[in-house]
């Protein structure tokens, strides 16, 4: 049944109604979970919803209202992707070898969270151990995509996304490696944001690639993103590579407009190869700024187009590197007993799906001797090169602005016998995340075929602010948070 | 590296899977290999970028380093919530060493 956005409030609005105590924690929890029961059999967002343990946590949010505690996400519905720890709940990462795990507490940004009022809805699904761009790589089930259940949902964060677009809760959190939060995000209409690399603490964030890995929410609008990540950012003392330094006023960022903001839109992008659709929702982005008064320009990023073969390598190596230790003896089954070597190898065999096995091949591949300093070594070089090119390009221009996904979220199966094609849908995302530059995607409208499109703005490292700002002139000129999800409700 | 490049033959495949301690059934190995061949054929676009290049590329940030300091742990009850098994205090884990693998 189509459900108009302003039908559900947002992050932003269910805090305040609650603050106001014009709405109880427990009713919003209840109204989620309604939503859930009503449409999750069809998007299959959750691999468990956790509503006993939500509505206890919605009866203390509203005991801290009571007393008169100002909570900014007062009693705000959350869906966590199953990569990040919560106090109470098991983490699987969507994986066989993590079966049963129960986290001994909740990560920082789960902590920062309930701190802050919020309410944890639920477990969302994901490829396994983040890997994937569509969410089929899950050990438990496929997730659809809001708009249109034949289609995925992006990925890896796509239980998160489908989540917020099928209007289940306000908001959720993914975990961005190399596109997790924004391409599903913009697969499923909605605003993904992944912050600096440092902003925020991936403590109890189970480790994928950790140079890349940050955590960053997923709203239904800009204004919801910047209340989230204000709630989880800033230095933690259990992540090392947390910075402490400000984090700003990102909320205060989005009223500031664009006028004589230099918008740099990104050469690289724009080839004759491009959709025709994505084209013209850059051109609209480009007209959108430029009546906001921005100063629009083109700027290069020669290695952009180096970036996948990049990723895939240096992921890929971390991923080999982080996931040793998923080895049967302190996490999950375990295979057999029979001697050690075939404990490692069964209960690895047998917990790892193919995707994690790949990128672990491959990142064993390129950190063998023999092929190191080919692979790893130059891949380390060449997203030096990368960095700076970033560097030179944001001399030039305060944001830039490139695609989210090359084209609409594809058919569920289309594109799972072809990993190099599935890695190819990344190839907007991946650059920012190599530079650990902030990105945001922002719904830009939809396809002739009904199919929502993202369009990125990126700033430069800890220039969070200047980002929200253009991405929130984007979003107004887009107009997006208005129209339909078929599904919802 | 391009002239020489290494393709993932089903008897590299096999190597890389012992060392990553996985098992890939032998009738697999020739879709590993050529999937992964794929891939690493894709990758080796990089050796095309010109060796002058790199010159100029500045070292990136360090990762940063917290003082090596002792902490206090999670405790025991973080330990019992995910041991399969326990004997007097402590989980008890499969031998890892001295078993002759």
């Amino acid at each position: 049944m189509p459900n108009p956005a302003g039908a559900t409030p947002g992050v932003v609005e269910t805090a305040a109604a609650v603050s106001a105590r014009r709405q109880t924690a427990v009713a919003v929890v209840e109204d989620s979970l309604a939503r859930i029961a009503a449409g999750d059999h069809r998007v299959r967002a959750f691999l468990e919803v956790t509503g006993d343990l939500a509505l206890e946590e919605a009866r203390a949010v509203d005991a801290r209202v009571a007393a008169g505690e100002s909570l900014p996400l007062a009693g705000v519905p959350l869906a966590l992707k199953d990569n990040i720890w919560v106090a109470g709940r098991r983490t699987t990462c969507a994986s066989k070898i993590l079966q049963g795990f129960r986290p001994p507490g909740d990560s920082t940004v789960a902590a920062r969270l309930r701190r802050a009022g919020a309410v944890f809805i639920g477990r969302a699904n994901m490829d396994e151990f983040a890997m994937g761009s569509s969410t089929e790589n899950s050990s438990s089930h496929v997730t659809r995509n809001p708009w249109d259940l034949e289609r995925v949902p992006g990925g890896s964060s796509g239980g998160s996304a489908a989540a917020v677009g099928a209007r289940f809760v306000p908001g959720g959190f993914g975990s961005d490696t190399g596109g997790s939060i924004r391409q599903p995000a913009a697969c499923c209409g909605v605003v993904g944001f992944k912050p600096t690399y440092g902003r925020v603490s991936r403590y109890g964030l189970v480790a994928f690639a950790s140079s890349l890995d940050q955590i960053g929410p997923l709203t239904r609008s800009v204004a919801d993103a910047a209340r989230l990540y204000r709630a989880v950012a800033g230095f933690d003392p259990l992540d090392s590579t947390t910075e402490d330094r400000g984090i700003g006023d990102p909320e205060g960022a989005l009223a500031r407009g664009v006028a004589g903001l230099r918008v740099g839109f990104l050469e690289e992008a724009e080839t004759e190869s491009l959709d025709p659709e994505v084209a013209e929702s850059l051109e609209a982005a480009r007209r959108i700024f430029r009546e906001a008064g921005a100063d629009v320009l083109s700027v290069s990023v020669p290695r952009a187009t180096a970036a996948i073969a990049i990723y895939y390598v240096v992921a890929s190596a971390e991923a080999s590197s982080n996931l040793a230790r998923f080895d049967g003896v302190r996490y999950g089954p375990r295979a057999t007993d029979a001697d050690l070597n075939a404990l490692y190898v069964e209960s690895r065999t047998a917990g790892f799906g193919p995707e994690v096995k790949r990128r672990i091949l491959l990142g064993t591949f390129a950190l063998a001797s023999g092929y190191y300093e080919a692979y790893y070594g130059r891949a380390m070089r060449v997203r030096q090169l990368l960095s700076a090119d970033f560097d030179r390009a944001f001399a030039a221009a305060d944001v830039i602005v490139c695609p989210s996904i090359p084209g609409p979220a594809f058919r569920v199966g289309e594109k799972m016998d072809d990993p190099l094609t599935m890695y190819l849908s990344d190839v907007f995302t991946v650059p920012a995340s190599l530079a650990g530059l902030p990105a945001i995607s922002v719904p830009s409208g939809l396809t002739r075929g009904g199919l929502p499109l993202g369009i990125q703005v990126l700033g430069p490292r800890f220039g969070e602010e200047a980002m929200f700002a253009a991405a929130r002139v984007l979003e107004a000129g887009a107009g997006f948070p208005d129209a339909l999800s078929p599904v919802a409700g | 590296m391009t002239s020489d490049r290494p393709v993932v033959t089903p008897a590299v495949a096999r190597k890389v899977a012992e060392l990553a301690r996985l098992r890939l059934p032998e009738e697999d190995l020739v879709l590993w290999s050529a999937q992964l061949s794929r891939i690493v054929a894709y990758i080796d676009q990089l050796a095309a970028i010109p060796e002058e290049s790199f010159g100029a590329a500045p070292a990136g940030p360090a990762t940063p380093v917290r003082a090596d300091d002792p902490r206090p742990g999670l405790g025991e009850q973080a330990l019992e919530a995910n041991a399969p098994r326990q004997l007097h205090g402590y989980g008890v884990v499969p031998r890892v060493v001295g078993s002759g693998s």
